[in-house]
């Protein structure tokens, strides 16, 4: 059927199609890039037994049930929907036979996060790992694949949406400093892009150095003494995002340039290996675009003691917030001892990418199904 | 006065020493355990407009405020003229006091006054209303093969984002929260 511009039933139809269209060229154009570097695409389960621990996000849970050989009643097992691919790839990574760059486009799934423009509870993640590699590979990764995107974006008309006033399109050639529009702003994408340490944000802009405050108490006093909000908080973490959410963050969605926020506090980065500059960061970072969290980035931790350790903690954090206690997937762990080099691993959010490529203000504009539409 | 961990829309709370109205709250999720509440605040004493931050289960002093159903009469120049539809008593506020709403008033819109021991501080539009576009020049597409959208006015003056297929004289249903297009109507 045509896209007819009379009809406001065809309106749907029309933007139905324009979003498969560009989905599907993106999706394209990302694959192209990977297997053009060598990496290898894996397919990894989105229903598994084990999950991520992550104490902040929630798996949706099942049962899977077959028939037990003992006796003639239905086992079970309990299985999640995988919030991240993250521990399947490293088993990989683990494997011996020698997975060196490896990429997944797979559905994550994370309850209770429908709120707002940017989340959806089923989503894409685009993650890739490299043996070799530190996070600040990951960085020039982000960069080349984003440009790469933005200028195919630029060059093709497909999906030019059928119900607009089409003028001419512009045939300009790549331009001098490759930038992108989202929300009638202009956003430069001259590269390196600008690169901060999370603790260079809290002394830019609140006058808090971090190591001077590493114990709740202290940066507590010292967070109110600059009349910084921490009303509510109960330990270190909740300080430094209510400050990073109140007084940093509102600064960052006003700079018209990608960032990298990097060297995240350890305490936020159980996977990621810890900085060897000063063990209370870890090599973690975020990408940013106009205040849209992009893509989350380790350094990872192949330490499999120390990471058993802190997969306890997060276990035991999980219980004191009433959540369902995850097993510890022994399989990972000694996946973790095989990995021998130094390894980079990233994961990325694609509809939030496409969404910023397609100027769209919110994710269920680029997705044909949106859960949060179905909802309402 | 209460106190209330559960921020929602359309509550008032006492920040920083002044009634303010939840427009939006959102739910913000950056890690670790914690879970945030991102509510846009619109004090109701001067129409500030400020963004901030709740710790999820922080308790915050909540304002009485009592809602009345009132119409929206005209615009006297300097305040803007409204009568409770339950007392039929008058009464006006200036364009600070109603902040963003002036926006979306048209005569005889019906809206809520909301009273402060008894003394009207501000209105509250209905979350979504329908307008009429006065005019919306055709759009044409930048340098990004995107959907786009274009600016477009409505009866009342105000200026709305909306997708390029939308004309003049098109009726368009507005989220006055955010100060969207949501459909046409």
């Amino acid at each position: 059927m045509q896209c007819d511009k009379t009809t406001a039933k065809t309106k749907v139809e029309c933007h139905m199609k324009y979003v498969a269209k560009n989905r599907s060229s993106f999706i394209q154009k990302i694959r192209d890039f990977f297997v053009h570097a060598d990496f290898l695409e894996v397919e990894t389960p989105i229903m598994t037994p084990i999950p991520g621990m992550e104490p902040h996000l929630t798996p949706f849970e099942s049962r899977l049930n077959f028939p037990s050989v003992s006796n003639s009643k239905t086992a079970d097992l309990p299985v999640y929907l995988n919030t991240s691919p993250e521990l399947q790839m490293k088993k990989l990574l683990g494997s011996p036979e020698g997975f060196d760059k490896i990429f997944n486009i797979t559905k994550v799934f994370r309850n209770g996060e429908m709120d707002g423009p940017l989340h959806n509870p089923e989503f894409t993640m685009i993650e890739w790992y490299r043996k070799n590699a530190d996070y600040k590979d990951l960085m020039k990764d982000c960069e080349n694949l984003i440009l790469e995107l933005v200028r195919i974006n630029r060059l093709k008309t497909i999906g030019a949406d059928e119900t607009q006033n089409n003028l001419a399109v512009s045939q300009t050639a790549a331009p001098q400093i490759p930038s992108l529009t989202y929300q009638s702003e202009t956003i430069n994408l001259s590269t390196p892009w600008p690169r901060f340490t999370t603790n260079e944000l809290f002394i830019k802009y609140c006058g808090l150095d971090l190591l001077e405050n590493q114990e709740f108490a202290t940066f507590k006093k010292n967070a109110e003494a600059k009349n910084l909000d921490t009303n509510g908080c109960e330990n270190w973490d909740d300080i430094y995002f209510k400050i990073f959410l109140n007084n940093i963050e509102p600064e960052l969605t006003k700079l018209n340039q990608p960032i990298f926020i990097y060297d995240y506090p350890a305490s936020q980065a159980a996977l990621a290996k810890k900085s060897s500059s000063n063990q209370f960061f870890a090599e973690r970072f975020e990408l940013y675009i106009k205040g849209i969290e992009l893509a989350n980035a380790f350094s990872e931790l192949t330490d499999s003691k120390e990471q058993l350790a802190r997969l306890l903690e997060e276990q035991n954090l999980r219980k004191t917030m009433g959540k369902t206690i995850l097993p510890i997937d022994e399989e990972f762990l000694s996946a973790l001892e095989a990995i021998t080099t130094p390894t980079a691993g990233i994961a990325l959010g694609l509809d939030r990418l496409i969404m910023l490529l397609l100027d769209k203000k919110s994710i269920e504009e680029v997705l044909l199904f949106p859960m949060n539409k179905m909802a309402k | 006065m209460s106190s209330t961990t559960d921020l929602k829309q359309g509550l008032t709370i006492l920040h920083k020493g002044n009634p303010w109205l939840i427009a939006v709250a959102q739910f913000v999720n950056p890690g670790k355990g914690s879970a945030f509440t991102r509510a846009k605040l619109r004090q109701l004493k001067t129409g500030q407009v400020v963004e901030h931050t709740f710790k999820s289960g922080e308790a915050v002093e909540l304002v009485d405020v009592v809602r009345t159903k009132c119409q929206y009469l005209y615009n006297d120049g300097e305040n803007f003229n409204f009568m409770d539809n339950e007392s039929y008593e008058q009464f006006s506020l200036d364009k600070e006091a109603i902040g963003d709403s002036t926006k979306y008033l048209v005569e005889n819109t019906e809206c809520y006054a909301m009273y402060i021991d008894g003394i009207p501080v501000s209105i509250q539009v209905p979350p979504k209303m329908t307008f009429k576009v006065i005019s919306a020049p055709p759009g044409y597409k930048g340098d990004t093969a995107t959907g786009g959208s274009k600016d477009a006015t409505i009866e009342t003056g105000a200026t709305i984002k909306v997708p390029l297929f939308i004309e003049e004289g098109d009726l368009i249903m507005v989220n006055t929260a955010e100060g969207n297009y949501v459909s046409k109507g």
